[in-house]
């Protein structure tokens, strides 16, 4: 109980930050904390053994394509970032905002 | 309450705080901290449970890398002329509406699937996480290498498209 | 070899493929895109000759993979079957199509969008090939509908052209109008039989209802006359002419429009069963035949003469089929692929070379286009019915089964053949004989243009003498030759040609006569079958329209309208405060869904 209510809540509380930071790098920071709250809970499920964790080879492996892809998506999100800030000289989204309907 | 529970507590105490640091701070260079500190904390759990290779790579690569790649952006970008930046929030009514409503359906949903206690941990070591990644993981891995070239690609046509 | 040949469904993935390579790599391939366009062609020719070179006395091969699942028992599939029929159809695709491909290169030279054409091509050539096949109607369908969209695709080749591009329309809608019978009929069959594969239909058949029988062969022939653009159908196929003249060779006379015979030889088992359907086949290709040769005989354009001149062909063959004799029908289907096309290419070739298609502007060009010249006469030559070239031994073929089971039919189609002589001299004459009349450098094309049309030329004399050949390959009866019908049919050609010689040299002087030149004009529009169908079907539509206009749309719904739009615009400003433009703001909204969406399916889902 107490793993699903932690791993959710960290989730959750991503979820938060990036529907209310108003930085591009806070935003990118509040999704760090979302992946890891996900990953968190797949590889805590596995340590306490429910089914999927018969194969804890491969959730371990799972654990490493997900941080693989979370570096990658940070990598890509921060070249973003310093694209947005040298073309637009801010990186806050509300000074952005050009989707106006 | 046995040393598990509480090595299990503070781990979840440690990440807990650091999340919310990192989504309530109002100062960068803060933010970045309790990113750490959560970042630290997974990796502690990882540890705990028995995953040690995939707590070092959470080590590695989070800390020794994308939390440096983050400092390294904050500094490149945030230069406003009068010291420290703030970083606001908004609309958080809808957005705690809407994080809360997922937490406690998402808790009530699985509640039953997740056990409540992580007793057993996990007894595969590198040697079994080598094997699902030349075995059934094979596509997997081959797919990440690809992806990571990939991003290296893309970060320098983003950032060299810039310059003209 | 044989494993070659148990690879049957490459015969339509090949090309297929080839079209997404010409069309995605076509401006990389550059000047070679014709050399990767032709293997197309040539894949299906091989895989054609190899077939009839193996010998199909044995059971015919075949393969075919589930589609999907209809309820419990049914389940469609789609399959690939080789049986004589298809090799020979396979052979005429792929011959055509290839010297087509050929020709291209140096008539459409120095065009626009070459890339597009050439993958074109080789789509229909997948498509015609799967149409070919296909081991039951489903598979047929797919590729019927798949020529249709080729055929779409390249009679709007020069889309700029609102001609063209009208045309295109035109020919994609009529066809349609048949394909809708198609479909009923795929539609009645599965109700029926639940099985649309040929060996199961046909296996069925007998047991059948005869009104069941009866009317998917009706239906069968609605989709078939529309694709062969018989009477009623045939207003698309002259204004098909707008596309490139290869495209005209190898869709509008060799192939396409030959699938409504080839459907019907396919479905034989079927379609024989119901002599009304058989009937009404006769009907339709018997006024066709001759409807469309007379108003051939006043064409100015060339290519509309051959467009007039295919519709007629076809409906020997349609005539053919309606007193049962399939194999003529298919025999003729083959050798009047190989002068029809010789023929478009010959014209193609004067079209290039004059630099126009008015037989006005034409004359004398024997001189300058030696070799378009002689190939023509034998294509024309051929089309008249003089022995031995090809036309000869399938059209008497025809005209003596017809004469054996409906002696007045059989009086129609000689006329036919005579006014076909006519028109054949006549255009013979306008474009390649007496003095130039136009203001150009006629010249002939390149060898990529003279090589198809020796090679056309070489089979358009040749092909005839394979009559008994075919009909044993095909598994059809062949009727020797009748000496009083080939004797009478080869008169009337030589009276034909020579009349039509006449008039040509002198001009026309009956049509000075006002009622002849109205008749004349009526035939030159094709009997004025556009404007029927604009009386008939068009104005109604358009005054039923103009009704609802007036009364149902500007009272009723423009009452609901107008009022909607204030209504709408007050309801729009109150939402539009939601599109900020702010992402994060959009992102929550997203959040809020997918927590409404987890709720719903977490409270109420659980309960059902």
């Amino acid at each position: 109980m107490s793993l699903l209510v932690i791993t959710v809540g960290l989730f959750s509380l991503g979820l938060y930050g990036v529907l209310t930071r108003r930085d591009l790098v806070a935003i990118l920071a509040s999704i760090e904390v979302m992946l890891g709250a996900a990953t968190l809970l797949l590889v805590g499920l596995a340590a306490a053994g429910t089914p999927m964790g018969t194969h804890e080879g491969a959730v371990e492996a799972t654990g490493v394509m997900v941080i693989v892809l979370a570096a990658a998506e940070a990598a890509i999100g921060l070249a973003l970032v310093i694209s947005v800030a040298r073309r637009f000289k801010t990186t806050r989204v509300d000074e952005l905002a050009e989707v106006k309907g | 309450m046995n040393l598990e529970s509480v090595i299990f507590a503070i781990l979840g105490i440690v990440a807990v705080s650091g999340g919310i640091v990192t989504v309530f701070a109002r100062d960068v260079s803060r933010m970045a901290m309790g990113l750490g500190t959560f970042l630290v904390a997974v990796a502690g759990f990882f540890v705990y449970w028995g995953a040690t290779f995939l707590g070092i790579v959470q080590l590695f690569v989070y800390i020794g890398g994308v939390l440096v790649l983050m400092i390294f952006a904050i500094m490149l970008v945030h230069r406003s002329p009068d010291g420290s930046p703030t970083i606001e929030t908004r609309h958080d009514v809808a957005a705690i509406a809407v994080a809360g409503g997922l937490f406690f359906l998402v808790v009530t949903a699985l509640r039953g699937a997740v056990p409540d206690s992580v007793d057993q941990g996990i007894t595969s070591g590198p040697a079994e996480l080598n094997e699902a990644f030349l075995g059934p993981m094979l596509t997997h891995f081959e797919m990440g290498g690809v992806l990571l070239l990939a991003v290296l690609v893309a970060v320098v046509v983003i950032l060299g498209g810039d310059e003209r | 070899m044989a494993a070659f040949l148990d690879l049957g469904w490459l015969v339509v993935l090949l090309p297929m493929l080839l079209a997404v390579v010409v069309a995605l790599f076509g401006r990389v391939l550059g000047r070679f895109t014709p050399a990767v366009a032709i293997l197309a062609p040539l894949w299906v020719l091989a895989y054609g000759v190899l077939s009839l070179v193996e010998g199909l006395h044995d059971a015919p091969r075949s393969g075919s993979v589930e589609w999907l699942t209809v309820g419990a028992a049914d389940s469609l599939t789609v399959g690939w079957a080789v049986d004589g029929l298809t090799a020979v159809m396979l052979v005429v695709v792929g011959l055509v199509a290839a010297l087509v491909v050929l020709f291209s290169v140096g008539y459409m030279h120095g065009e626009n969008g070459l890339p597009r054409y050439f993958a074109s091509l080789c789509l229909f050539t997948a498509a015609m090939s799967m149409l070919v096949v296909a081991d039951g109607l489903v598979g047929l369908f797919i590729g019927w509908e798949l020529v249709g969209a080729c055929s779409y695709l390249l009679i709007g080749f020069w889309f700029t052209r609102p001609a063209a591009a009208k045309a295109a329309v035109k020919a994609f809608l009529t066809t349609r109008v048949g394909d809708v019978g198609l479909l009923l009929a795929l539609a009645l069959l599965w109700r029926e039989v639940g099985d649309l594969s040929y060996a199961g239909l046909f296996a069925a058949a007998p047991s059948l209802a005869p009104a069941t029988v009866t009317g998917a062969s009706l239906l069968l022939l609605v989709g078939a006359i529309g694709k062969s653009a018989q009477f009623p159908l045939q207003i698309w196929l002259p204004d098909a002419m707008e596309g490139p003249t290869p495209v005209s060779a190898l869709i509008h006379a060799a192939t396409m429009v030959a699938a409504g015979v080839f459907l019907i030889a396919r479905t034989w088992p079927l379609f024989s069963l119901s002599p009304d359907a058989l009937a009404m086949t006769l009907a339709v290709g018997g006024l066709t035949a001759i409807g469309a040769a007379a108003a051939a005989l006043v064409q100015t354009d060339i290519k509309k003469v051959l467009a007039y001149s295919t519709i007629s062909q076809l409906g020997f063959m349609f005539a053919a089929l309606g007193v049962g004799a399939w194999g003529a029908a298919v025999f003729h289907l083959v050798t009047h692929a190989a002068f029809k096309a010789l023929l478009f290419l010959g014209s193609g070739s004067v079209i290039h070379g004059s630099g126009t298609q008015e037989l006005e502007e034409m004359g004398g060009l024997f001189r300058k286009m030696p070799v378009t010249g002689v190939t023509w006469l034998i294509g024309a030559g051929a089309l008249a019915g003089l022995p031995p070239l090809a036309g000869f031994f399938s059209k008497d073929e025809i005209l003596h089964d017809v004469a054996l089971a409906e002696p007045v039919w059989a009086i129609l189609l000689f006329g036919a053949s005579l006014m076909t002589a006519f028109y054949v001299a006549r255009t013979t004459r306008l474009a390649f004989f007496d003095a130039y009349r136009g203001d150009g450098h006629p010249h002939e094309g390149g060898w990529s243009m003279r090589l198809p049309l020796i090679a056309l030329a070489t089979l358009a004399a040749a092909v005839g003498f394979a009559g008994a050949w075919l009909a044993e390959t095909i598994g059809a009866h062949h009727g020797s030759l009748d000496l009083r019908v080939a004797a009478a049919s080869t008169l009337l050609a030589v009276l034909g040609l020579l009349a039509g010689w006449k008039v040509a040299g002198a001009g026309h002087p009956g049509l000075k006569q006002p009622r002849l030149a109205a008749l004349a004009d009526l035939m030159r529009q094709g009997w004025g079958a556009d404007r029927l169908v604009e009386r008939v079907l068009l104005a109604p539509v358009a005054s039923a329209s103009q009704f609802l206009y007036r009364f149902v749309d500007r009272q009723a719904v423009d009452g609901i309208a107008e009022g909607t739009a204030p209504f709408a615009r007050r309801v729009g400003r109150a939402f539009s405060s939601l599109q900020s433009g702010d992402a994060q703001w959009y992102a929550t909204m997203l959040g809020a869904g997918a927590v409404a969406l987890l709720a719903v399916v977490s409270y109420i889902g659980r309960g059902l």
